[in-house]
C-alpha cells in the first residue's frame, strides 16, 4: 500500500487487479516471488513487479522473526511454492538483511516488451545479491539551468577573488 | 501512606477485615487498592480522613488510661457518641492487579491517507470531553445505562439500559449501539460517545463476548438481548475482563444476514443446529483461506496504540 500521495495518487485504490480475482492475484504474485527468491533478480511486467514488491519486502520482515515463529513459517510456506526455498529464505536472506529495516529490494524500469505487447517492463532484485550491479541511469545534472547558473556564479567569484588577490599581493609587498 | 487518605467503608470482598484505627494502619498497597475502588466518591474522603485522625490519637493515649470518653468533651461532659468506623475489608489472597491498560478503540486512527494531525486535533477534543464526562471502559457485550438530554421526556432527560452490541466510528464521531427488549419489542439506540447530549454513561456489567459485533442478536431469541431495566451494577473485576463464552440460540432461518458467512467469523452461534449439509458446503465455498496470507490486509496497531495511550494518559492526568 502506498501511503504517500507523492508516490502514487491512487484515488482510494490500494492495489491493482491482476489475474482472475483475488485468489488468482495472489497465486500470480507468489509465483513471481518464488522466482525472485530463487534467482534474486528477475524481470517481468512492471505492474506485476510493483505489486509483488510489497510482498517481497514483507516476507523478509516475517523471515527475520526466525524459523521458530509459526506465523513466519506459515507465510513462507504459502508464498514460496518451491519448498526448498524456505531454507534459503530463513538462512540466507534473513541474516543478510538483519541490519536493515526495510527497503530490501531495488526496482528499475527497462525498455518495453516488443514480443507480445508493448508492456512496460521492469527488473527487481534483492539487494546484496552476487550479480554485477545494475546500470542505474543517472541524470546528467550539470546541464540543468540552476546548476549552469551556479557554475557561472562560482566562476565569477573565482575570477574576482583572483583579481583581488593579485591587487592585494601587490599592495602588501610595498 | 498519608498521601492516600480515603479509607472508607465501601469495599465488598470478604477475606480479611482491617480497622483503619488499629495501630499502624494497613499496608500502603491496601490503601491504594481501596483508593482505586473509591476514587470517585469524594465526599467520603474528607469524612474518613477526619475520623482517622481522631482514632490515631486515641490509640496513642490508650497506653496510660482510657480517655476514650473524655477526649472530645468539655468540662467533663461525656462526648456525643460516635460510631466506630466501619471495617475496611480487603481480599489479601488476590494480588493487587496493575491498573488495566485500556485504550478506547475510537482513539486508534483508521488506516487511510488522512493527515495524522486531523486525528490529533480530534483526540484533543475527546480528552477535553472525557475530563468532563466519565466514560467508563466498556466492550461489546457489556451492559450500560446511558442518560441523555431529551426535551420531550419528563425531567428533560431519558435513560436507556441495554447491551452494547456494536462499537463503531473513529475519533469524535464514535458511536455505540445499545440493545434491549422493552415490552416484547426489540429496541436499539445508537449513541454518540462524545455527543454533548449524553449526560451520564454508567457501566452496569463489564463483560466481553466471543465476537466484536453482536448484531446477530437481532435474529436470536429475545431472551439473549433482554436486560433488566432496573439492574443494579455488578462489581467490576480488578484484574481481567471476563469473557462470556455463551453460545446463542437463533430464531429459525432466514436471518437478516447470512451470519454463517466466514467474513463475519461468528463464534457466538453454534451453527451445527441451524445449517444443513448443503448450507455447510456453501459456507466452505465462501471461505477465503488465502486472506490470512495477504500481508496488505494486515493493520498492526500495537505501536500506534502504545504511542496514543501514552499521549492520552498524560493529557488526562493534567
Amino acid at each position: 500500500m502506498r501511503l504517500s500521495a507523492a508516490a502514487w495518487i491512487s484515488h482510494g485504490r490500494l492495489r491493482r487487479r491482476l489475474g482472475y480475482g483475488p485468489r488468482s492475484r495472489l497465486d500470480l504474485l507468489r509465483n513471481l516471488l518464488t522466482g525472485l527468491v530463487r534467482h534474486e533478480r528477475i524481470e517481468a511486467p512492471r505492474a506485476r513487479l510493483d505489486e509483488m514488491r510489497f510482498y517481497a519486502e514483507h516476507l523478509i520482515d516475517y523471515a527475520k522473526r526466525g524459523d521458530t515463529d509459526p506465523k513466519a513459517m506459515n507465510m513462507a510456506n504459502f508464498w514460496l511454492t518451491e519448498k526448498d526455498l524456505i531454507h534459503k529464505l530463513f538462512k540466507v536472506l534473513a541474516p543478510r538483511f538483519q541490519a536493515h529495516a526495510g527497503n530490501y529490494t531495488r526496482m528499475l524500469q527497462i525498455p518495453n516488451r516488443t514480443t507480445i505487447d508493448r508492456a512496460k517492463m521492469a527488473v527487481i532484485e534483492y539487494k546484496g545479491n552476487p550479480f554485477p550491479p545494475l546500470p542505474i541511469p543517472r541524470r546528467d545534472s550539470g546541464k540543468t539551468l540552476v546548476n549552469q547558473l551556479l557554475k557561472g556564479y562560482k566562476d565569477d567569484v573565482f575570477r574576482t577573488k583572483g583579481a583581488q588577490l593579485q591587487e592585494g599581493h601587490v599592495g602588501t609587498a610595498v | 501512606m498519608t498521601k492516600v487518605p480515603n479509607l472508607s467503608s465501601q469495599t465488598t470482598s470478604l477475606r480479611s477485615i482491617k480497622f483503619d484505627s488499629s495501630g499502624p494502619p494497613c499496608r500502603e498497597e491496601h490503601f491504594t487498592h481501596v483508593y482505586l475502588l473509591l476514587k470517585k466518591r469524594l465526599p467520603f474522603i474528607v469524612m474518613a480522613a477526619s475520623c482517622r485522625k481522631v482514632w490515631e490519637m486515641r490509640g496513642a493515649c490508650r497506653r496510660f488510661f482510657s480517655v476514650s470518653g473524655f477526649l472530645n468533651c468539655k468540662d467533663g461532659q461525656p462526648a456525643k457518641f460516635k460510631p466506630p468506623p466501619k471495617p475496611v475489608i480487603i481480599d489479601e489472597t488476590k494480588p493487587l492487579a496493575a491498573e488495566r491498560r485500556f485504550l478506547s478503540p475510537e482513539f486508534i486512527p483508521p488506516r487511510e491517507r488522512t493527515h495524522p494531525f486531523k486525528f490529533y486535533l480530534e483526540r484533543r477534543d475527546m480528552i477535553q470531553r472525557r475530563k468532563v464526562l466519565n466514560i467508563p471502559e466498556f466492550y461489546v457485550g457489556s451492559i450500560l445505562s446511558v442518560t441523555t438530554a431529551d426535551p420531550y421526556a419528563s425531567g428533560k432527560r431519558s435513560t436507556f439500559v441495554g447491551l452494547c452490541i456494536q462499537r463503531s466510528g473513529k475519533g469524535l464521531g464514535a458511536t455505540f449501539i445499545l440493545r434491549n427488549i422493552i415490552e416484547g419489542q426489540g429496541v436499539e439506540v445508537c449513541f454518540e460517545l462524545y455527543s454533548p447530549l449524553v449526560q451520564e454513561i454508567k457501566l452496569l456489567k463489564l463483560e466481553k463476548r466471543l465476537d466484536d459485533n453482536l448484531m446477530y442478536l437481532r435474529d436470536a431469541l429475545p431472551e439473549y438481548s433482554t436486560v433488566d431495566v432496573n439492574m443494579m451494577p455488578v462489581p467490576i473485576p480488578a484484574d481481567e475482563v471476563p469473557v462470556n463464552k455463551m453460545k446463542v440460540k437463533m430464531k429459525p432461518r432466514p436471518w437478516s444476514k447470512h451470519w454463517e458467512h466466514p467474513k463475519f467469523n461468528i463464534q457466538g452461534i453454534n451453527f451445527d443446529f441451524f445449517l444443513t449439509d448443503e448450507d455447510k458446503k456453501k459456507v466452505e465455498e465462501w471461505s477465503m483461506p488465502w486472506r490470512e496470507f495477504d500481508m496488505m490486509i494486515e493493520y498492526d496497531t500495537s505501536k500506534i496504540e502504545k504511542e496514543i495511550w501514552e499521549e492520552v494518559n498524560a493529557e488526562l492526568k493534567k
